[in-house]
């Protein structure tokens, strides 16, 4: 009995080393592709970073630095590597910033658990440890992070600007930054003080100009004509606007109708009804005191006809036609008004109000522009100009992080130094819990704290500095109790960078933090790919 | 003569040793590939998906790893199969019930080779079983009286089930959050009433609780965004206009000022049908298909709450929890039931806005909002919460507890061997392997856990002599208490776990014979 028992384990221990060999492999290919992805990113991170130019499937080139777009375009599919994507979207929608690096940490790690996997540590227990370090690093993280008051709009604008040096658009940061503040503290709902809505932030892009023109509208843009079939007027004043989403043009049922018409006399007839028909329903409009029109798309019919667009100009209102269904919470939102769906209920309580309403030329194109709105609802309209379409869709992606930054300091108050200051901080100091640390955790954290240099390592790699020499120098700084020095890439030395106004929010260290770690755990206790269905 | 042909082309049959052998493999192969998962320590797999998007999902449940499973061989089918009703009956062990039947079934190849007919292997093993339920049985703990101490039973419980997937690390929050849950539903095992909610951002500490409904839906424009004492009418209805249905039907008419007519009784009906609806007295109207902007505004103008294109699953437990019917017309307001609940506001979950009923009806209703870093993760969580939560409910039914951590496998073990001894005949060696096959668990998860699973086992073998609460504690690596270490287990997950994996064996060990039907010829399209 008990030889039986005795030969059992032994038998299935031989199995299990055959099959662990799999296993091994399967988790080196996954760490690897994932690195490779982490690899590809990696240089486009810090101040010096450089961009990718992604040329897609349809042809349409785009050039950035945001990891989050880089990652989203380049179409991964090997399992590990899509998870390396996944986790810099998710970084996005935590933090809205630092995104390349999240997943710069990520690869970093995955390089570390490479070297611990091979020393035949499980990877369950380098797992846990990792999971142990990373909120051990929060905690040193939040120690490190200085509270801010939301009035104290200096450092909200330092810290955007911390974000905006990174990008293309970095030049224009001293203009971007007070914009993104001005514009999520507008939004900001005193009852709701942690809560910022995004989508209260409309961003309207306009070719033409540079983006040195961008501007902060206290008001709506649209990004349309208005409409000058008929020469209708092009600028309004004490506008009484409504929202209609309903059509003025010839009746159209839902059930499948034809006119059948007989004679000459009839096809009079019929044009002369088409006209009363439309008149009638304008002067309904009129007859409430509108006198500038947003008209709903619609895929059904014709919003307006010229009949009705030379009868609206006539009857002296503006029309503004195809405005989108989604946007129509924002607007309606915006002039305080409610949205009318039938010409019964055109009412005059259902218009908003606003001083001027116009239509502004900007280089050959044209907008329309709502300001002096009587009470506006909380929203903003950040009006973006930029010289081509690439430059205009980076300048989006960049105010859209800046804006990220913003948010996290609403919702978090707290700042932390920029500059690979906090990152070699938590190396140092993890580094000094792994020692009381017993077994293999001491030395998976440990590994942690080395992993952690690599965000000023390649900060300082891609701004052409020697990254061994500063890194060293940072360490030893460190040491000597200057918690806050960091890399200034623009002296290409060593300063303490809170005096750099270079700062980030507590949110996005963290996040990028803990959502790296979360990442690499999964992917170390994966050991099988199985196709499926 | 011998017969030339019975079968049609391309059909096949295998015999006697080949088919049995071709059951083993494809038995076994099934359970080497999930039992790297069992255990607290086990592992995940990665699935990807072949079809469209090459969509992959990580995961660590048995039964979702097997149901994805390309499978041709049929004794591999029915593991998979027991491993689903394990899930349908009592939604956790789906991993061990595989495992334990494709132990058993390698313990009966080797049998089989050792010319044991099969026959004697079954009675064998249905002797085995017999012995090992009643084993357990002696041994369950039942704090049914108690209600202090069965709360901290399920919560053990729970901490068990969710120490082996994703949410390990938070367990003691989930735990909570589970155990309350199913503390809600008083004994009932609907779980529908039980709703988890997904969102993407923060980390799954930040997963809450709610007592009461959440709706993933936004509130029409210019409508209250606040509603206290609400009647709730939950209807699926067109909302745009009741169209004649009859294919073909078409208007004629002969001037343009009829067509504006018929639009007008379009829009009156419309007008008509809302009219009725608000007739019910309601104050929130929730429509399982789209609001157009017409009828929306005439809610708005009625100042009610209407929620539009609430999906089928929302609207199905929102008339659950609410107490409501679902309406489709609305000529006899008296006949239909309205829904009711104190409150209902608008809340912000991370980035979205959702609607949430609170004070419903049904007191048993919950909410779960989960929240994660990635889909991956949320997906992973939702699973492993529904396997808690089921386990949970089965629980509070029967309130039998057993402790876990292969303590169950060894106690099991120890009987069946004393059996074996006692049994003369081949049966015994059946009932042997049967012991062996039950030992096969705590080596798996052992060895999962990188321990060394021969030292271990032999360990957990001598402290069972003496009858202990002794099972692997494979944080520490070593033999532990498991009464003290809070680790414990159904008895209703186990008791299926054993019955549908001998049933299972039993079954697959019974085949001599093995006919491939030809394979239903393709017309050709060319």
């Amino acid at each position: 009995m008990a030889a039986v028992t005795a030969s059992q384990p032994r038998s299935s221990k031989t199995e299990s080393y055959v099959d662990n060999k799999r296993k091994e492999d399967i988790r080196q290919a996954n760490i690897k592709a994932a690195r490779s992805v982490a690899d590809a990113v990696r240089t486009s991170l810090g101040p010096k970073g450089m961009d990718k130019m992604i040329s897609t499937a349809n042809g349409e080139v785009i050039i950035t630095n945001d990891g989050a777009t880089i990652l989203n375009k380049m179409e991964v599919l090997q399992p590990a590597a899509k998870m390396l994507v996944e986790l810099s979207k998710s970084q996005d929608a935590a933090a809205g910033d630092g995104t390349t690096t999240v997943v710069v940490i990520a690869g970093a790690l995955l390089k570390q658990c490479l070297t611990l996997l091979s020393h035949g540590i499980h990877p369950t227990v380098i797992s846990d440890s990792l999971h142990k370090a990373s909120s051990k690093a929060v905690d040193v993280l939040t120690a490190m992070a200085v509270p801010l008051e939301l009035s104290d709009r200096e450092s909200l604008i330092k810290s955007a600007s911390t974000s905006l040096n990174s990008k293309v658009v970095s030049q224009y940061s001293t203009l971007l930054a007070p914009l993104a503040v001005d514009s999520v503290l507008s939004v900001v709902d005193p009852a709701k003080p942690d809560m910022v809505d995004l989508r209260d932030i409309k961003i309207v892009k306009k070719h033409g100009g540079t983006v040195d023109d961008t501007q902060l509208v206290k008001g709506l843009v649209f990004d349309k004509k208005a409409s000058h079939a008929a020469g209708g007027p092009t600028r309004m004043e004490n506008a009484k606007i409504a929202v209609i989403q309903f059509q003025i043009s010839p009746p159209k049922t839902d059930i499948e109708q034809s006119i059948v018409v007989s004679d000459y006399t009839q096809m009079d007839r019929i044009l002369k009804e088409e006209r009363n028909y439309i008149l009638g329903m304008i002067k309904k409009i009129k007859a409430t005191g509108c006198n500038v029109l947003l008209i709903q798309k619609s895929i059904l019919r014709d919003a307006v006809t010229d009949l009705s667009l030379h009868y609206l100009a006539k009857a002296k209102i503006m029309v503004i036609k195809d405005v989108e269904r989604d946007d129509i919470e924002f607007i309606t939102k915006t002039l305080n008004c409610l949205p009318i769906a039938n010409i019964e209920h055109f009412r005059a309580e259902k218009l908003g109000h606003a001083e001027l309403v116009e239509e502004v030329s900007l280089g050959d194109a044209k907008i329309v522009k709502v300001t002096g709105i009587k009470d506006m609802g909380r929203t903003t309209t950040v009006l973006v100009r930029g010289s081509n379409q690439l430059v205009l869709d980076e300048a989006e992606r960049s105010l859209h992080d800046a804006l990220c930054v913003v948010r996290c300091l609403v919702s978090k108050r707290f700042l932390i130094a920029g500059g690979g200051a906090p990152e070699i901080e938590l190396s140092r100091q993890l580094g000094a819990w792994s020692k009381v640390l017993h077994g293999m955790e001491g030395y998976c954290v440990r590994s942690f704290a080395e992993a952690l240099e690599v965000i000023p390592y390649t900060l300082a790699e891609n701004a052409g500095l020697n990254p061994i020499a500063i890194v060293t120098e940072l360490r030893n700084r460190h040491a000597q109790g200057e918690i806050n020095a960091g890399i200034n890439v623009r002296k290409g030395q060593i300063t303490n960078i809170l005096e750099e106004n270079v700062v980030q929010p507590l949110l996005v260290s963290t996040s990028a933090i803990t959502l790296a770690t979360e990442c690499v755990r999964m992917i170390l206790k994966i050991d099988d790919i199985v196709n499926v269905r | 003569m011998a017969i030339e042909k019975i079968f049609k082309d391309d059909a096949s049959e295998e015999k006697g040793e080949r088919a049995r052998m071709a059951s083993f493999v494809g038995a076994i192969a099934i359970t080497d590939l999930v039992k790297t998962t069992l255990g607290p320590k086990g592992m995940d797999k990665i699935l990807q998906s072949t079809g469209r998007g090459h969509g992959i999902t990580v995961t660590n449940d048995g039964a979702t790893i097997l149901k994805s499973l390309h499978i041709d061989n049929p004794a591999a089918k029915v593991l998979i199969d027991i491993s689903k009703v394990q899930d349908d009956e009592v939604g956790d062990g789906t991993t061990s019930v595989v495992v334990l039947a494709g132990e058993l079934l390698r313990e009966a190849e080797k049998l089989v080779a050792a010319k044991i007919h099969p026959m004697t292997i079954i009675s064998g093993y249905r002797m085995a079983a017999e012995c090992a339920r009643n084993a357990l049985l002696q041994r369950v703990v039942d704090n049914k009286e108690n209600a202090e101490k069965f709360k901290s039973d399920l919560m053990k419980i729970a901490m068990t089930t969710l120490s082996s997937k994703i949410l390990s690390q938070d367990k003691q929050h989930f735990a909570q959050l589970t155990v309350d849950a199913v503390m809600r539903l008083k004994g009932s095992t609907n779980l529908e009433a039980i709703q988890i909610i997904k969102k993407p951002g923060g980390s799954l500490k930040d997963s809450f609780l709610d007592e009461g409904f959440i709706l993933d839906k936004k509130i029409g424009l210019g409508q209250p965004k606040r509603i206290e004492n609400a009647k709730i009418l939950v209807a699926n209805t067109a909302m745009d206009t009741d169209k004649v249905k009859i294919y073909g039907a078409r208007v004629r008419v002969d001037s343009m000022s009829k067509v504006a007519e018929i639009e007008g009784a379009e829009k009156e009906k419309m007008r008509e049908k809302v009219q009725k609806i608000i007739a019910h007295g309601i104050n929130c109207f929730v429509n399982r298909q789209l609001i157009y902007n017409f009828p929306e505004e005439l809610f708005a103008d009625a100042g009610i709450l209407a929620i539009e294109h609430a999906d089928f699953d929302g609207i199905e437990r929102l008339a659950l929890v609410t107490g409501g019917e679902i309406a489709s017309t609305f000529d006899n307001p008296e006949s239909v039931k309205l829904g009711h609940c104190k409150l209902i506001e608008e809340i912000m979950i991370g980035e979205d806005k959702l609607i949430h009923f609170s004070g419903v009806e049904m007191g048993q209703a919950c909410t779960i909002v989960l929240r994660g870093a990635s889909h991956h993760v949320l997906d992973e969580a939702e699973r492993s919460l529904h396997d808690a939560l089921c386990v949970l409910s089965q629980t509070v039914n029967d309130t039998r507890v057993l402790l876990g951590g292969g303590w169950p496998e060894m106690v099991m073990a120890k009987e069946v061997d004393e059996l074996a001894r006692k049994t003369p005949g081949k049966k015994s060696h059946a009932i042997e392997a049967f012991s062996r096959a039950l030992v096969a668990i705590p080596t798996i998860i052992s060895d999962n856990a990188g321990l060394d699973s021969a030292d271990l086992v032999a360990q957990l073998r001598a402290a069972h002599h003496e009858g202990c609460n002794a099972g692997i504690d494979v944080i520490t690596g070593s033999v532990g208490d498991m009464a003290e270490l809070g680790i414990s287990e159904s008895f209703k997950v186990k008791q299926a776990v054993l019955l549908s994996a001998t049933e299972a064996a039993e079954m697959i060990l019974r085949v001599d014979e093995i006919i491939t039907c030809a394979p239903r010829q393709r017309e050709d399209r060319m």
